[in-house]
């Protein structure tokens, strides 16, 4: 079943690198590139662009994270250099997002520690790395400084900045040449200002990731989906500013109402599900990366997402 | 006084005697950028006084690659420097140092060099230049200096001692050349685009005291090329030195780089934030007051050439609050002068405005109305916790400083207290406001060619487009053009954009091609054509945030206009809030406008339905709000009754009312062609 585009569009979207090979100086197995679609999603045939990513995010402290997942990954949520292993060799993930979830401690200083866990996600996954550093603007600075260097010749992408604080994260981009998350609170016009505060830093577009942020399905996915059909509309019709690739990390919906209060046997097979339907929807809306937290999450969508670009019905979940 | 010119002439032929004489091979170790500051103006890769002597000819004998190739040179036979001096900084180093730039921990670069005249007359400089968030090299016997002092250097301290001579300071330059390198996508080679990287991006100054020899005075010289200022300390003259005293040099520095120290945290005994904003201070809570009919007190915002505007600069002129007796009503003048190279004197009420908002954020400081209306109070427990006539002084130019970083270089706040000066001042700023009214009532659509956008409500209403003109403010009548004009100056990315009016398409209905043009793409494609002097063809998109809405009565051949604050029903059936809900979220609807209050007085009102003739319905509350404007307003288009014969709920709750109010009054909109 393949769909073809009534409209004749302008526009491209602009092409975002991903991961560095032994022949680009890296040490990643695979390098992506994100982006380069003149359609809508998924239509044409084949589609244009490149088939969506999944990343599998994953922390490094997992108090914060969803219980669903901490209780499914044990002892391998403590471990995060294991962690991204097992996602390369036995999730089958794209891509491995790694979350500074330790820096979210009150009166945090350990930076050396990040450094290492970096380091060490690198060393033991192959994988392309995305690294969601700080969310908080007094460490910004010195965590970003220590994100950008420990990754250093390997094209990672950076996240995230916001308009209020996108100087630090934009800076190791540009000195340790990696990629950025621009993230704006599911509103086009914010998304579209802050790519151009980050141009005006120096942050060139084909390093730029937009983010325009993404709540769980049933818990307002319909604005991010219908914001980032906005996004993907603009840059067809030819507007540059916002002509970047998208990425979408649905990172609420493991920990909805209907997860927590399922009962204890069907909560897993509940909280795959509730991920799946949302990281699914938001591929469809035209997110270049999704991200997943859910191990279970990412061969089910990696299958569904194969099937729909070469134009099969999918199978049932 | 050492003559610079004259200096830079033998220095030059020194320079060049000794690159002749350079031999063997040299480099820098640890970079990619080989000797950095040739590489980048040249693109060739020195590792040797051949390639060395190729490339000062190239750059026709450019002091600076002398220097760099007989420093590297130097360095390979000596070795790189003993501690506490760095010598050249290796890439990895300086990438942290470009990260901190660009994420904006360090403001700026300063490079201090020579032999000063007193110790403490160093120390004071560089602690400047910390405190200011500058990260400071230095080089010859400013370092001893420093330590003599008992003052620290090392890169953790913000002061990088790059080596014992002045010469030295070359490794200045080659970070530089690296950060436009690394960070500015500047190729090797490209000498224009290093050079302009270097004016446009790059914060640096230089601060010089005497001891440079010949050669060091045309290598410091050339970095003028750069656009480096640089401030000399004594003992210079000509060239591009600018003579500075020593507790000048840093603000000048870093004024003529346009550095600015973003005001963070503002120095007063009271709490101060938006979160104040709504409240007041009553009359047993107030200390003080000014103004407010029980003394003559105004406020006056102005721009000044910036050679007269000291930044921070608090003066109060008369008796300070402790002279003042508790219950009592002072005079007060409130002179806020501020200088920018982008302020224009067309900002200046707009900015004066603000005022308002900043007085009363402070916890104890209440502010109403404006120009020579004003009231201030300052209450009791303000006074008790310290709180003087100085600290409001000390709000307004910080708040000033923090709201407009882009706009405003400088700030400084007079207030005057004495009965004398006030009426002084108070006649000078009277003479002002009358001036500003003749230029902003007299601004004319046709006299501009150039309309402002507002497409802050797309967020909500992803196609509506406000076109701001100078007679149609944005519907919600919070923006004028004038307001338009400076949010598009301080955000030149943000929703206010200036459209440019282009060819005239339609005379009466007030459609413009380039508006036109604008419109389309800024809705997305949505909206075709939009008219800003008609209600019925093509009318500008509504978003939700209208002040007021005219609404086509077909049966009494007029228009009615009611606002947002009436509860009640109108004679078109239907209250405000259903209106409002038929007309909003960016749509186009033909016979409905969203309006602000002010453009019912304006001229183009319904320009193309035949003008204010038409109005025949208002709420008696916006009709009482806009009475004395009517009336005048009535009186110049030979109307003087018309007021009368326009109907509120009063007079008409229904259409049938309506139509008999209007034939009874004898309404000319009866007489007008049919709408329809």
């Amino acid at each position: 079943m393949t769909i073809r585009t009534l409209t004749d569009w302008t526009g491209v979207v602009g092409t975002v690198m991903l991961g560095a090979t032994a022949a680009d100086g890296g040490t990643r197995s695979v390098s992506y590139t994100l982006g380069g679609e003149s359609d809508l999603p998924f239509l044409g045939d084949p589609p244009s662009g490149h088939i969506p990513l999944v990343a599998f995010e994953l922390c490094d402290d997992p108090a914060i994270w969803p219980a669903v997942v901490r209780e499914y990954a044990g002892d391998l949520s403590n471990d995060p250099g294991k962690w991204a292993k097992a996602a390369e060799a036995d999730y089958g993930a794209d891509l491995v997002r790694l979350s500074l979830t330790s820096t979210r401690r009150k009166d945090f200083s350990g930076y050396a520690a990040l450094k290492t866990t970096i380091q060490e996600v690198l060393r033991k996954c192959r994988l392309p790395l995305i690294v969601e550093g700080s969310n908080d603007p007094s460490i910004d600075s010195e965590v970003f400084a220590v994100c950008g260097e420990a990754g250093e010749g390997e094209r990672l992408l950076l996240g995230t900045a916001e308009a209020g604080r996108y100087r630090s994260v934009a800076a190791a981009a540009m000195a340790y040449h990696h990629a950025v998350v621009a993230q704006s609170p599911i509103d086009i016009n914010l998304a579209k200002q802050l790519n151009i505060l980050l141009h005006e830093i120096g942050v060139p577009s084909d390093r730029i990731v937009i983010d325009p942020y993404t709540g769980a399905l049933g818990y307002g996915f319909e604005y991010s989906y219908s914001v980032m059909e906005r996004i993907r509309y603009s840059a067809l019709k030819g507007d540059t500013d916002l002509a970047m690739p998208m990425i979408s990390a649905p990172t609420d919906s493991l920990t909805v109402k209907e997860v927590r209060d399922a009962a204890p046997a069907a909560r897993q097979d509940i909280a795959v599900k509730w991920e799946y339907y949302t990281a699914l929807s938001s591929a469809i809306a035209g997110a270049a990366i999704v991200c997943v937290r859910h191990p279970r999450t990412v061969p089910l969508l990696k299958d569904t997402l194969a099937a729909l670009w070469s134009g099969q019905t999918p199978g049932k979940v | 006084m050492i003559d610079v010119e004259k200096a830079i002439g033998s220095g030059n032929s020194d320079l060049k005697e000794k690159v002749s004489q350079l031999s063997g091979i040299f480099s820098y170790e640890e970079t990619a950028y080989h000797l950095p500051v040739t590489f980048a103006l040249t693109g060739i890769q020195v590792h040797g006084a051949e390639a060395a002597r190729e490339a000062y000819a190239v750059t026709h004998e450019n002091p600076l690659v002398a220097m760099e190739c007989l420093t590297a040179s130097q360095v390979q036979a000596n070795g790189k420097g003993q501690a506490p001096y760095t010598g050249f900084i290796p890439d990895a180093d300086l990438r942290r140092l470009g990260y901190s730039l660009v994420d904006g921990s360090i403001l700026g670069l300063a490079f201090v060099c020579g032999t000063p005249p007193h110790p403490d007359m160093a120390a004071g400089i560089c602690r400047e230049l910390q405190e200011k968030l500058m990260l400071t090299f230095l080089a010859g016997d400013v370092v001893g200096s420093l330590t003599g002092e008992g003052i620290k250097v090392g890169v953790e301290y913000r002061l990088v001692p790059l080596g014992p001579r002045p010469s030295h300071g070359i490794h200045f330059l080659d970070v530089i050349a690296r950060v436009a390198m690394m960070f500015g996508g500047v190729a090797p080679g490209d000498a224009d685009r290093l050079l302009a990287y270097a004016r446009e991006r790059a914060k640096a100054i230089v601060i010089l005291f005497p001891g440079l020899s010949d050669g060091e005075i045309a290598m410091v010289n050339a970095f003028s090329l750069l656009g480096i200022p640089i401030l000399s300390i004594g003992g210079y003259e000509g060239g591009a030195f600018l003579p500075v005293d020593a507790a000048d040099a840093v603000r000048k520095g870093m004024e003529i780089k346009g550095i600015r120290v973003s005001v963070t945290a503002i120095p007063i005994p009271m709490a101060c934030s938006p979160a104040f904003e709504g409240k007041s201070i009553r009359k047993e809570e107030m200390y003080v007051e000014f103004g407010g009919g029980r003394s003559p007190a105004f406020e006056l915002l102005s721009v000044r050439p910036k050679e007269e505007v000291k930044d921070g600069q608090v003066r109060v002129i008369g008796p300070e609050i402790q002279e003042m007796k508790q219950g009592g009503a002072y005079p007060l003048g409130i002179l806020v002068e501020v200088s920018g190279s982008q302020m224009k004197k067309e900002y200046e009420p707009v900015l004066e405005r603000r005022i308002h908002n900043f007085v009363n954020y402070g916890e104890g400081s209440w502010h109403v109305a404006q120009r020579d209306l004003i009231w201030v109070r300052i209450s009791k427990d303000a006074v008790g916790k310290g709180v003087r006539i100085e600290h409001l002084g000390k709000l307004i130019a910080a708040k000033f400083r923090m709201d407009f970083p882009d706009l405003l270089d400088a700030v400084q706040v007079t207030l005057l207290t004495d009965d004398q000066a006030v009426m002084d001042g108070k006649l000078l700023a009277d003479a002002v406001y009358v001036e500003r009214d003749a230029r902003i009532q007299g601004l004319r659509d046709t006299e501009v060619d150039t309309f402002y956008s507002c497409t802050l409500c797309q967020t909500f209403a992803p196609n509506h487009v406000c076109i701001i003109t100078p007679e149609r403010p944005a519907l919600c009548g919070a923006i004028t053009w004038l307001d338009g004009q400076i949010a598009y100056e301080i955000s030149p990315s943000g929703a206010n954009q200036p459209v440019l009016k282009g060819q005239m398409i339609d005379q009466a209905r007030g459609e413009f091609e380039g508006v036109n043009r604008f419109v389309k793409k800024a809705s997305h494609g949505e909206v075709d054509r939009c008219s800003l002097y008609s209600v019925m063809e093509y009318p500008m998109t509504c978003c939700g945030c209208f002040e007021c809405i005219a609404v086509m009565l077909p049966e009494v051949n007029g228009f009615m206009v009611v606002n947002r604050e009436y509860k009640g029903e109108t004679p078109s059936g239907m209250s405000f809030s259903t209106l409002a809900g038929t007309i909003g979220g960016g749509a186009q609807t033909p016979g409905f406008a969203g309006i602000s209050k002010t453009y019912i007085g304006s001229d183009r009102f319904l320009q193309a339905e035949g003008g204010i003739g038409r109005l025949v319905w208002m709420p008696a509350v916006l009709k009482e709000e806009l009475a004395s404007r009517l009336r005048e307003i009535f009186r110049k288009r030979g109307l003087p009754d018309l007021f009368e014969k326009i109907a509120d709920e009063n007079s008409a709750g229904t259409i049938q009312e309506l139509a008999e109010f209007l034939v009874r009054a004898g309404h000319p909109a009866l007489e007008m062609p049919p709408l329809l």
